[in-house]
């Protein structure tokens, strides 16, 4: 009998069903959207942030005091430590392993340049040769190869011409001693340092607003040539994807209780990375570059919390909606109520009625509306970010949840005080 | 006639009214709240995002200054030029550095760059600094240490030490330890004056760095008016900063802007549904007008009224509430107060009046049906 009433209810009158049905689908389209995207905000944005470049910078511990003014160091060769570059590997197996998204060593190195062959006029000036890696395939130890170099940690590094291969006697040349020494692309350049020499070709010109501009950027391994350091680099930039930093990453590790630690430990903040970094490469100082992890966190921080809010003030106001819809459907159907407690229905029989319907329409629109959002969510993230957001089936039951409790509350009410007035006059149609 | 009808349509059901008003107003409110948001976010992000420090160096062009024969060095005067141009927000901060040694013979080499210690830590506020953070520029005793620096010279807050630089010597107090996880970490931060004093070097300093708030292309502008100024110099954006925060910022803004369309227009739809709802329930009273000898278009003018009336206290409610909601959001946010704007208002309520005149137009196929029909219920 309650299951022909109800499918009764359904068939009969179909055109009244639609538009609470059209509400909830609209209602929960908006809520599984913005959910979805709120939720999956955080990590995108986070990937955005690393073409601000490296966020954490390796040097050794036993180094002295760099001499360094506008990113170039003065001290000489056999001044300072020196870190191994067979040990670069172990950074892609740390806990936060795939984190890591990109490292890139440098080894500054004072030379003196001369453009050659120049027969006219050999004249010599003094330069910094910056040996680092562009684009290097590095093996790691599960026989995968790992890509990076500057090309991952500097995306804003921009040439004129092309960059060296990393296994060439190629370099590029910072664009202001371009400029000054009126080197072109495809000039060959004698480098010397300390009795050693190199001739390079220059295969392009930078531009990077930093000492580079000044400077000859060449393959770590000719610059590790020039300074007789085979394998060896003295500064890595580590570009790292991180969480914002909360109330826990500000702590020291020192003074954590064990469950603190162990959070903190499988947390991305970028102070359990540095930690991680520095337990496999021993000797090294790990520094967070705090301009660049302040602002991330800052930012990140700020604008996941304003699309959080914006989420909820848009449920809240698609639930009021959705709710008012319900209302205005259910006190139409009041007349309905009257006549079946006219002819004997109990309050308990007519509510549940009424609210089962109410149920079945908000688990279907929930339902519907989850694959839409679903849908427009995967739509955002990849105009957003060129990446699709999956769709979360966490979301399902709090949507359909959700849905049922917006359409329970909107129509409880007006059904509740239809359901106690006495049916004469609500048949009469006062 | 036509107004009493309305009064007394708009007193009639005080519940249903009470419901249509809800859902508008709810709707308006997020509407409004987002249109005020969106149009204050690229000046509060940006400004967010100064804690990336300097964005434009002024410096001596590499050509004079090789052609000259001397090291790059500008004239102090440039600073003034540069803050009568009065740029909106922005700090500028000279730099000197020198490679001097710290401490008693023969000491260690030490970077010590002469700047403006108040600017400096507005320029970049991402610093920690242990101690007294707040120093004056003309402050010739206290220095700020990098945190490097400052374990290999075995300094702290509050001691001492001795800096010399060819003949030149100068005592100095550490004021705080800043830790910047990169090369300042190693550094001496010490007054302009201070630099000069040692170097011999009186009025000149290396560089100049300014941290310009603004997107992308204001920083360029900004870059351009004071190449135009300073014709001798050379002025250059830092694309690290520029680009990167240029990219950043839009992709940002674009995230926010279509996370709020997407709720502006499923929102809007979601009310026009409640709307629908609203009218559809109406069609008994038209039924009885019609009867009653109603021509059809009257009728539905009547009701048009009724939604309008609606619409319009729903749309100022909702923008009134909308405000209070995008200031409490600014302030939650931001930690900054956004302003109200005039122009959401109309924008809001014409918005509203449009869903809701939208979501009565069903009123207008059923003045095809018969009366009798409607009357009875079917």
């Amino acid at each position: 009998m309650f299951i022909r009433l109800l499918r009764e209810s359904f068939t009969r009158n179909p055109r009244r069903k639609l538009l609470t049905g059209v509400a909830l689908v609209l209602g929960m389209t908006v809520a599984t959207a913005t959910f979805t995207v709120a939720v999956d905000v955080g990590d995108q944005l986070a990937r955005e942030f690393r073409s601000l470049g490296a966020n954490l910078l390796i040097t050794p511990q036993a180094d002295t005091l760099p001499i360094e003014i506008g990113g170039v160091d003065y001290r000489p060769i056999d001044q300072g430590a020196y870190l191994p570059v067979s040990d670069l590997p172990k950074l892609k197996e740390i806990f936060w392993g795939h984190n890591i998204l990109g490292f890139t060593p440098f080894l500054d190195v004072p030379v003196t340049a001369a453009v050659a062959p120049n027969a006219s006029a050999p004249q010599d000036f003094p330069a910094t040769v910056i040996g680092t890696w562009y684009s290097h395939a590095m093996p790691l130890e599960d026989g995968t190869t790992f890509s990076t170099g500057a090309s991952f940690t500097h995306p804003w590094w921009k040439i004129r011409g092309q960059w060296f291969a990393d296994d060439s006697k190629n370099c590029v040349v910072g664009v202001s001693l371009a400029e000054k020494e009126k080197i072109s692309i495809g000039y060959a350049l004698d480098l010397t340092a300390a009795g050693r020499d190199s001739r390079a070709t220059v295969t392009g010109i930078i531009t990077t607003g930093d000492a580079e501009d000044n400077a000859i950027v060449c393959p770590l391994v000719v610059a590790q040539d020039l300074a007789d350091k085979p394998g060896e680099f003295r500064q890595l930039f580590v570009s790292a994807l991180t969480k914002p930093a909360d109330a826990l990453a500000e702590k020291d590790p020192n003074t954590m209780t064990p469950t603190e630690f162990d959070r903190w430990y499988c947390s991305p903040y970028i102070s359990s990375i540095g930690h991680q970094i520095q337990q496999v490469l021993p000797g090294t100082q790990v520094q967070t570059i705090r301009r660049v992890a302040e602002t991330e966190g800052r930012v990140l921080s700020r604008v996941s919390l304003l699309l959080w809010i914006v989420t909820i003030a848009a449920l809240i106001a698609v639930a009021l909606a959705v709710g008012a819809t319900t209302a205005t459907t259910a006190i139409e159907r009041r007349a309905e109520v009257a006549l079946m407690k006219a002819l004997g229905a109990t309050n308990f029989l007519v509510s549940g009625l009424f609210l089962s319907e109410q149920l079945f329409l908000a688990i279907l629109g929930g339902g519907i509306g989850f694959l839409l959002g679903a849908g427009l969510a995967r739509e955002l993230g990849e105009t957003v970010f060129g990446v699709a957001t999956y769709p979360r089936f966490i979301v399902l039951p709090v949507i359909l949840i959700a849905a049922a409790v917006v359409a329970l509350i909107g129509s409880w009410i007006p059904l509740h005080r239809a359901a106690n007035v006495s049916p004469a006059p609500i048949l009469r149609g006062e | 006639m036509f107004k009493r009808l309305l009064f007394h349509l708009l007193r009639g059901n005080r519940i249903r009214l009470v419901v249509a008003l809800v859902a508008l107003t709810s709707g308006g409110a997020v509407i409004s709240a987002l249109l005020n948001l969106d149009l204050d976010i690229n000046h509060k992000l940006s400004q967010e995002f100064r804690s990336l420090g300097a964005n434009l160096v002024v410096s001596v062009p590499q050509i004079a200054a090789s052609a000259a024969g001397t090291s790059a060095l500008l004239d102090e005067s440039a600073l003034q030029t540069i803050a009568q141009t009065q740029l909106p927000g922005f700090v500028a901060s000279p730099y000197l550095y020198i490679v001097a040694r710290a401490g008693s013979n023969p000491g260690q080499s030490v970077v010590v760059a002469g700047t403006w210690l108040d600017a400096v830590t507005q320029i970049e506020p991402s610093w920690k600094i242990t101690g007294n953070s707040s120093l004056s520029r003309d402050d010739l005793a206290h220095c700020f240490v990098g945190r490097n620096a400052s374990r290999s010279l075995k300094l702290s807050p509050g001691s001492s030490f001795a800096l010399s630089y060819q003949g030149h010597a100068a005592n100095l107090t550490v004021a705080g330890i800043v830790d910047a996880g990169g090369s300042e970490d190693s550094q001496i931060f010490v007054n302009l004056p201070v630099a000069q004093q040692l170097a011999s070097l009186d009025g000149k300093v290396q560089l100049i760095q300014l941290s310009v708030p603004g997107s992308t292309e204001q920083i360029h502008t900004v870059s351009a008016h004071l190449q135009s100024t300073l014709p001798m110099l050379e002025v250059k954006p830092i694309p690290q900063i520029t680009d990167a925060e240029g990219q950043l910022l839009s992709h940002i803004r674009f995230l926010i802007f279509s996370t709020g369309l997407l709720i502006l227009v499923l929102t809007a739809l979601c009310v026009l549904a409640t709307m629908a709802a609203l009218a559809m329930e109406r069609r008994k009273d038209v039924g009885l007008m019609k009867a009653l000898g109603g021509s059809i278009r009257r009728v539905v003018r009547l009701f048009l009224a009724e939604v309008g009336v609606l619409g319009s206290i729903g749309g100022i409610a909702g923008y009134a509430l909308g405000m209070a909601l995008s200031i409490w959001m600014g302030h939650r946010v931001f930690g900054a107060s956004i302003s109200p704007r005039w122009e959401v208002l109309p924008v809001t309520v014409i918005l509203m009046l449009f869903i809701a005149l939208a979501g009565a137009l069903p009123l207008r196929l059923l003045g095809n049906v018969r009366p009798a029909v409607i009357l009875r219920g079917e």
